[in-house]
């Protein structure tokens, strides 16, 4: 019997696709549920058991009928009674039957239940193995990856590729091969009754695969159409939302509501297209299976009643009428679920080719086999004649060569795209140069090893990112061993300890996702502190351009330069004060160090420097006679 | 009996203490489809009968092979009955299949029709809540109630209430059935009926809680996840890889061993709640066996009897899947009601006058403003006057109630205290259609709409020709930009459109502003990182737009401040300076302070130049 009409709908709406290569996926997943090989093994005999005793129960029910009920020898072979037996005789037979049906639901029931968990047992931790790899490559592919594959992209491939291999891996798949064999043991148990009568009975199974099927496709191809109008609900939606200021102050709400209205409507005209195929499985498959049983009973009363034998074999007895009228009700059900599971496992498949694809991927920056560890360094840091390239052939940087001593301050100015951050990215080793060498201390940064180049020099970015979690820990990023004494220091080198404690639960107060609750300079004072607290020899800035307010904007420019106090330091500078104290300016522009010096000299050159710099002067000293400068544009 | 389990219960939330009335409410939405609804379940009354009839109608197909198999019998009366119960049956089942499929399908249809109205109302009611409900709501949160919890309350109405209905009618209708057929076979399994109902609707109770806490070991897993690709650079910079690795395995055991935890439940509730039902049967073949020996049974009769008896247990099975839906479609009621039931403090008075053509006097008289569950006040008794024309320069350090002040103006709060005359009309005594149509808001994080950008510049005005849209963007110098793009003023912008860079976006913003033509303009001109030339046309878009008409403006420019009629100098929630530059520099010395540290910022005089 079938429950519920609703399952198949939602089971019909998920994301179809087909995988490529299955039979290689399958041995990729297979590699992670080897190592419980025996739990697989375990579920597989446990279901095939628990199968052949779902099958077996009609087949008794049947004798129940020829050898006590209606008893006729022929067709009776359970029991051993003679014909004419009385009746407490055929009620205690009867009684022995009813027994042993008891023990065949209870451990069909049982070892069913064993199955499952079992299943489960070895997919989650087949799961688990997945998703630890999974993260694992995470870490180690590059940042260039990143810049070629946005990150949201891969955390929704992620997260919802697991989700649908989560989906299948216990109860799908359990239910999948439990259909199949009840169907071929079904079949075959009708097959060994009497062949010719099971053929005919079952006529009518191809017709409920073709409707299945039939309607199983049409519905998806209708969900297909309902997900693109449920994504444009959404985006209305977003938008509206977000832009609802906008909305109100230019008096707009009247069309944008109209305008949702028709977009909803498309959504829900789509929606209901596909419940009209929706709806039609379920009813025909029944009515597919109420002419089963008729067809069962007018094929087997006309041998039966005339006492013919059917097609040359027997006489079908009334117990075989009965089992087979029982038996042609076992598939519509699995047939159905079938269907709408396979789905689900071709997307898990297709899921997981993805998902090993990533896995797949050559990190670009692993250390060398023969890396050592970087010792302790002074902080010398040499480009020569460096060239970088995101994209083979379109060379971002070229011929960058420079050399700052130990302590030294370089400010790095020049437009947007001129390759200011690649130069910064390139001293961490976060992408590798495609000519020339970085030199820390005399080390190129590729024979050493990242974690000890890395955790030598701190980096502060334009936008900080902080985890959710206590501001006590996210400052502790910077050195795990850390005392919270040491935290609250470097807090305080910061100066984001006036405001930390003016939090709720001062340093233990926990922030929301990616800082939220924090205002960008808050959560730049923060980041100044963990780069602080790591006391690195080199030291990585990125000032920030977009306006932070003015007590915030003093207390960042005092904790910089608290930070860059006798460490080497690299700073993408947007403030006159970083460049007029740098002890060497160079001025990048098309990937190339046009013009080097201090700000003084670099000035008398009149020259590109020189431009950028006047252009933003002049405009902001037109009216105010004192003559200041604003910041430099980025 | 193969176990089923609803996939979607996994997701399942049942938020206990919902209000209970929002689901009568919820499904009072039905009332509009009345005639959806009469034919849903008409067809559903039909399609039940009709499955009732069937266990009756196999009887009558294995009553006439019993009877023909008696000796002495005719096998041609015998298969010729045979085959007339069987067309009957087959006639039932098309019967059967043509009103189940009106009833699924109806009522799949009136479900997205309901959902199809809450969405509406939602959103026409979200445009129109206070800025008030947006800073106490986020916006996420609405985009769930529109979407998910609509949905979890159309697949109640849909399915839920249908197969409620569907149950009862089958549940009461089988049992009728089955006292009648046979009473004291009846009697057999009425004691398992208790039982089934237990464990149909304690399995619900059971596991929904357990998948709640799935549920929130998954969002720890993916928050690390999130966490670690948005900051990956971080990461590596502090080269923490063996610390979130660590992390996140933890993370991922954890969630491991609690599906594992709520599976070994599974594993055994659920075959027994099946196991009942074959008890059920196999109690009735030994009961009913004994009758058919002692001849008060026929085997036909058994067989209707036992199918009668799934007809039983089956919707009881369906009832409780009913009652976890319930929850959650309670649940989800209350939440959308929630919405629908904000008031929105700011709206038309009744008799509200439309404010006519103005000339941009704006006057705030001892204005006093708090936000939402806050005693401190953010505005303390403000007082100013601008005359038509002027250009008002609004300063001071964050959160001194400078954007307080331009929000009022538009009447997107109300103040506490005091009021704001325009051309000596109290905002609150004028429509808010009339009063913010003259009113011209650039904000400083502009938002564009997805449409072409034409449709941005007239976003205010949609019925502006084509000449004046070009008009304003030439002023507001976009025409250059506009026109660079292949498809000038019809490219897409926006979702799946073109990417405007923050200074491009910016100048639609003043285009869309220009084009109202308004007397009075509120602009923040703090501008985010944008290079040069860009930053050079929108100062020069600024200047174009302010000129002759009366400006607020949140100032971060020395222009902007230097040129300004007035300037008024907040600091914490009061004026303590006003007047022109030169008078402020010798008069007030937090002005001369703000000037020297925020807007010249670390610049020194270079005379060196």
């Amino acid at each position: 019997m079938m429950m519920g009409h609703g399952g198949p709908g939602r089971m019909l709406n998920t994301e179809t696709q087909k995988p490529k290569n299955t039979l290689a996926t399958l041995a990729r997943f297979w590699h992670y549920f080897r190592p419980f090989w025996y739990a697989v093994a375990l579920t597989v005999t446990l279901i095939i058991v628990a199968t052949v005793m779902q099958v077996a129960a009609p087949v008794l029910i049947g004798q129940a009928v020829d050898c006590y009920l209606l008893p006729r020898d022929s067709a009776c072979w359970y029991s051993t009674l003679q014909p004419g037996a009385d009746t407490a005789a055929l009620m205690g037979g009867l009684g022995g039957l009813v027994g042993l049906l008891i023990v065949l639901f209870v451990g069909g029931s049982f070892l069913q239940g064993l199955a499952f968990y079992s299943m489960n047992w070895a997919g989650q931790h087949a799961l688990r193995g997945i998703r630890e790899d999974t993260f694992d490559q995470i870490h180690r592919l590059s940042l260039g990856y990143y810049a070629r594959n946005e990150a949201g992209n891969v955390m929704s491939r992620i997260t919802s590729d697991t989700d649908t291999i989560q989906q299948v891996l216990g109860f799908a798949l359990l239910s999948v091969v439990s259909g199949v064999l009840q169907i071929v043991l079904t079949m075959a148990a009708m097959l060994a009754a009497n062949v010719p009568y099971a053929l005919i009975s079952l006529t009518v199974v191809p017709l409920m695969a073709w409707a299945t099927i039939y309607f199983s496709n049409q519905a998806r191809k209708a969900f297909r159409e309902t997900r693109q109008q449920m994504g444009s609900v959404n985006a209305g939606l977003q938008e509206s939302i977000a832009g609802v200021r906008e909305v109100q102050a230019f008096n707009r709400e009247q069309e944008s509501i109209d305008q949702f209205r028709r977009t909803n409507a498309a959504n829900r005209d789509a929606n209901v297209r596909a419940a009209s195929f929706t709806s039609a499985l379920n009813p025909v498959l029944e009515a597919l299976g109420y002419v089963a049983i008729a067809i069962v009973v007018v094929v087997g009363a006309i041998s039966a009643l005339r006492n013919q034998p059917l097609l040359g074999t027997a006489v079908i007895s009334l117990g075989t009428i009965f089992v087979f009228i029982q038996f042609v009700q076992r598939f519509n059900q699995p047939i159905q679920q079938i269907a709408t599971l396979w789905t689900n496992i071709q997307s898990a498949i297709a899921g997981g080719e993805r998902i090993f694809g990533l896995l797949d991927v050559k990190p670009e920056l692993l250390d060398r086999p023969d890396a050592r560890d970087l010792p302790q360094i002074q902080g010398r840091v040499v480009f020569e004649d460096v060239t970088a390239e995101y994209k083979q052939g379109e060379p971002v940087l070229h011929g960058v060569s420079f050399t700052a001593e130990p302590g030294q301050t370089v400010a790095i100015v020049g437009p947007t795209g001129a390759g200011k951050t690649t130069i910064i990215n390139l001293i961490p080793r976060f992408y590798d140069v495609s000519g020339g060498r970085v030199l820390v201390d005399g080390a190129d940064v590729r024979e050493v090893t990242a974690a000890s180049l890395r955790s030598q020099i701190g980096i502060v970015l334009q936008d900080s990112f902080l985890f959710s979690d206590t501001v006590m820990n996210n400052i502790r990023y910077g050195r795990l061993g850390a005392t919270d004494e040491e935290v609250i220091a470097a807090a305080k080198l910061a100066s984001a300890d006036s405001f930390i404690e003016r939090l709720p639960q001062g340093f233990q107060t926990v922030l929301g996702e990616r800082g939220g609750g924090l205002s960008q300079g808050q959560r730049q004072l923060i980041a100044i502190a963990r780069a602080a607290l790591a006391s690195p020899r080199i030291l990585i800035l990125d000032e920030a351009t977009s306006s932070v307010d003015t007590r915030t904007e003093r207390l960042i420019q005092r904790a910089f330069d608290q930070l860059l106090e006798g460490r080497t330091s690299f700073v993408i500078a947007h403030r006159l004060s970083t460049i007029r104290n740098a002890d060497q300016v160079l001025m990048v522009r098309d990937g190339q160090i046009v013009e080097r010096g201090t700000h003084p000299e670099l000035l008398a050159m009149h020259g590109a420097y020189y431009d950028l710099y006047m252009s933003q002067f002049r405009r902001e000293e037109e009216p105010a006679a004192g003559g200041e400068a604003a910041p430099l544009p980025a | 009996m193969q176990a089923q389990m609803n996939p979607g219960m996994r997701r399942g939330q049942g938020q206990p203490g919902a209000p209970r009335g929002a689901l009568g409410r919820a499904i009072g939405y039905l009332g509009n489809h009345r005639r959806s609804v009469a034919i849903t379940y008409g067809a559903l009354a039909v399609a039940t009968a009709a499955q009732l009839a069937v266990p009756q109608l196999v009887q009558n197909m294995i009553d006439a092979v019993t009877a023909g198999v008696v000796p002495g019998a005719s096998p041609d009366t015998g298969v010729s009955l045979v085959i007339n119960a069987s067309l009957l049956i087959v006639l039932f089942a098309v019967m059967r299949g043509v009103f189940s499929f009106a009833q699924a399908f109806m009522s799949q249809k009136t479900s997205q029709d309901v959902a199809f109205d809450l969405r509406n109302a939602i959103f026409a009611r979200v445009q129109r809540l206070s800025f008030s409900y947006y800073d106490q709501n986020q916006t996420g949160q609405l985009m769930i109630r529109a979407t998910d919890d609509v949905e979890r309350l159309r697949i109640f109405v849909a399915q839920g209430l249908v197969l409620a209905a569907q149950s009862f009618l089958l549940l009461i209708g089988a049992l009728v059935v089955l006292a009648l057929t046979n009473w004291s076979l009846t009697l057999v399994v009425l004691p398992l009926l208790p039982i089934a109902m237990v464990l149909f609707m304690g399995f619900g109770k059971v596991t929904q809680p357990l998948f709640m806490i799935i549920q929130a070991k998954l969002s720890v897993l993916n928050t690390i996840l999130q966490e670690n690709l948005a900051g990956i650079k971080v990461v590596k910079a502090f080269t923490r890889e063996p610390h979130e690795v660590n992390r996140f395995d933890v993370a991922a055991t954890d969630l491991m061993e609690q599906q594992l935890r709520v599976n070994r439940i599974f594993s055994f509730l659920f075959p027994v709640i099946f196991l009942v039902a074959q008890i059920g049967q196999a109690a009735i073949l030994y009961f009913g066996g004994a009758q058919i020996l002692g001849g008060t049974l026929n085997l036909g009769e058994y067989q209707k009897f036992s199918l009668y008896l799934v007809y039983v247990f089956f919707p009881m099975g369906q009832l409780g899947m009913i009652v976890a839906l319930m929850a959650q479609a309670a649940a989800s009621a209350g939440r959308i009601f929630e919405v629908l039931d904000a008031k929105s403090e700011i709206a038309d008075k009744p008799g509200a006058s439309e404010l006519p053509q103005i000339s941009g006097h704006v006057e705030f008289r001892n204005v006093t403003f708090r936000y939402f569950g806050s005693s401190d006040p953010v505005l303390k008794d403000v007082s100013f006057v601008a005359e038509p024309g002027q250009t008002v320069a609004l300063l001071g350090a964050t959160g001194s109630g400078k954007t307080t002040i331009i929000n009022l103006l538009p009447r997107f709060y109300d103040a506490a205290e005091g009021a704001i005359l325009i051309d000596g009309h109290d905002v609150r005594d004028v429509t808010i259609d009339s009063l913010r149509s003259q009113i011209g808001i650039v904000l400083q994080e502009t938002n564009l709409f997805s449409g072409s950008i034409r449709d941005n510049i007239a976003f205010g005005r949609s019925d502006a020709s084509d000449d004046e849209v070009i008009a304003a963007a030439q002023a507001a110098s976009a025409h250059e930009f506009i026109m660079g793009f292949p498809d000038g003023y019809n490219t897409k912008v926006g979702e799946r459109g073109t990417t405007l860079s923050g200074g491009q976006k910016q100048r639609v913003a003043i285009a869309r502003a220009l084009l109202l033509s308004p007397r009075l303009l509120i602009l923040d001109d703090s501008t985010s990182s944008v290079d040069l030339q860009t930053e050079h046309h929108i100062q020069q878009a600024l200047d174009q737009l302010m000129r002759g008409r009366t400006s607020f403006v949140i100032a971060q420019r020395i222009s902007t401040v230097l040129n300004a009629d007035q300037i008024l100098v907040l600091d914490k929630g009061q004026v303590v300076a006003s007047g022109k530059h030169e008078d402020l520099m010798e008069d007030s010395p937090i002005y001369a302070e703000i000037y020297s540290s925020q807007l010249l910022g670390d610049a020194e005089p270079t005379a060196a130049m």
